[in-house]
């Protein structure tokens, strides 16, 4: 309700003259209000605040010739195996086909654990080995995604080596014979 | 004589300052506002990183929480090209309301032999139907590599952003990948939610 306010209209003076009611020109504004505060609640709702934000992911090139290069010693590897229900195994500094590969196998899980299952091995490895002539640290990660793992696995563990600076690691999505041994059940997709 | 009571008012406020207040904080959410999409209900993966989607020229590949892809290009001319450009390699002609209708379609997951039946649907059939996904296999030369390279034909300065769900499988990402390595694309952004570096994390 515009409240009219009926004050001084000059009335009675009895000047004779007809004079036009001042009205005041105040208008409420409640449902002004209103319909502003439900256009924000809406335009607060629809809206996505928080812009994603990306990763870049870099795959080596498939097409191009391969050149010759030396095989990853593994004593300067980590291995990780994403596994089913968030789990990670790894073989620390152990190849799969050594011996002592099956007992040194170890399990851990995502976030602060892999952290620090990184963390000692990349500060082990750069210990025990001098940075090659390019200057880079000896530490190198193998990625091994299993079919059961998640895409939200992936994203974790590459995080993981963007926090744990790992400058060094691949993505490689093709387990050998003797992981797959070692592995056995835990990476088969239960249908 | 009657006392001089005081005139009774009803209370008012003066809502100016609060109507000047709510209209710039609308002016400010719709000048924002970038609109969720309803196409694929995908939950992504969060990850430290701070660098930020490019907001166009960009094309979105989506895993769903099945392994189902979806295929997205943001700016709608290129979306009709695109059409145009994959209906000519593959021999299939898309009449003008065909290609009207496909251009607002912010994503869509149909084989492309499927994809004729629902853009002559009606409008709200077609948000309805569930959409089976682009098929994608391992070899690297399906369908999606096909839309990839027709979006890129309509306009070769598109980047590619991959967006997962958190549970999708890892072997429905890895036949993207082929997919997109089939076309030598090495080089692509994962989209993530963002989250909190743990402590300690420096950027440098």
């Amino acid at each position: 309700m515009a409240a009219i306010e009926e004050s001084g209209g000059g009335h009675g003076k009895g000047d004779g003259k007809v004079r036009g009611k001042k009205m005041s020109t105040r208008v409420d504004m409640t449902p002004m209000v209103d319909l502003g505060f439900l256009l924000i609640t809406f335009f607060m709702l629809a809206t996505t605040m928080s812009k994603p934000t990306s990763m870049s992911l870099a795959v080596p090139d498939k097409t191009e010739e391969k050149e010759e290069t030396e095989p990853l010693k593994a004593s300067k590897v980590l291995t990780l195996f994403m596994g089913e229900n968030d789990n990670v195994y790894y073989l620390d500094g152990v190849a799969a086909d050594d011996d002592k590969a099956e007992s040194s196998l170890k399990t851990t899980r995502y976030g602060y654990d892999l952290r620090n299952v990184i963390f000692s091995s990349q500060k082990r490895i750069n210990a025990a080995n001098p940075k090659d002539e390019k200057g880079n640290d000896a530490f190198v990660v193998v990625i091994k995604p299993t079919p059961v793992s998640t895409y939200k696995n992936m994203v974790d563990v590459l995080d993981e080596m963007a926090i744990t600076k790992s400058k060094r690691y691949a993505l490689v999505d093709n387990l050998t014979d003797s992981e797959k041994k070692i592995l056995g059940d835990r990476i088969k997709p239960k249908n | 004589m009657g006392k001089v009571r005081p005139k009774k008012h009803a209370p008012h406020t003066d809502m100016t300052a609060m109507t000047d207040v709510a209209f710039l904080l609308l002016t400010f959410f719709i000048m924002t506002a970038t609109f969720k999409s309803n196409d694929a209900e995908i939950t992504t993966p969060t990850s430290i990183s701070q660098i930020k989607v490019p907001d166009d020229k960009i094309m979105i590949i989506s895993i769903d929480r099945e392994g189902k892809v979806f295929f997205g290009v943001d700016a709608q001319p290129v979306r009709a090209a695109m059409l145009e450009n994959i209906g000519q390699a593959k021999g299939v002609t898309f009449t003008d309301t065909e290609k009207a209708k496909f251009a607002i379609q912010s994503s869509f997951g149909f084989p492309l032999n499927q994809l004729k039946a629902w853009l002559n649907m009606p409008k709200d059939q077609m948000s309805q139907v569930k959409q089976p996904g682009i098929p994608v296999d391992s070899t690297g030369a399906s369908e999606l590599a096909d839309w990839v390279y027709a979006a890129r034909k309509a306009d070769s300065g598109l980047r590619i952003a991959l967006k997962g769900d958190n549970v999708a499988k890892f072997p429905a990402f890895k036949d993207v990948l082929a997919n997109l390595q089939s076309q030598n694309i090495n080089k692509f952004n994962l989209i993530t939610g963002s989250e909190q570096a743990p402590a300690g994390y420096s950027n440098n």
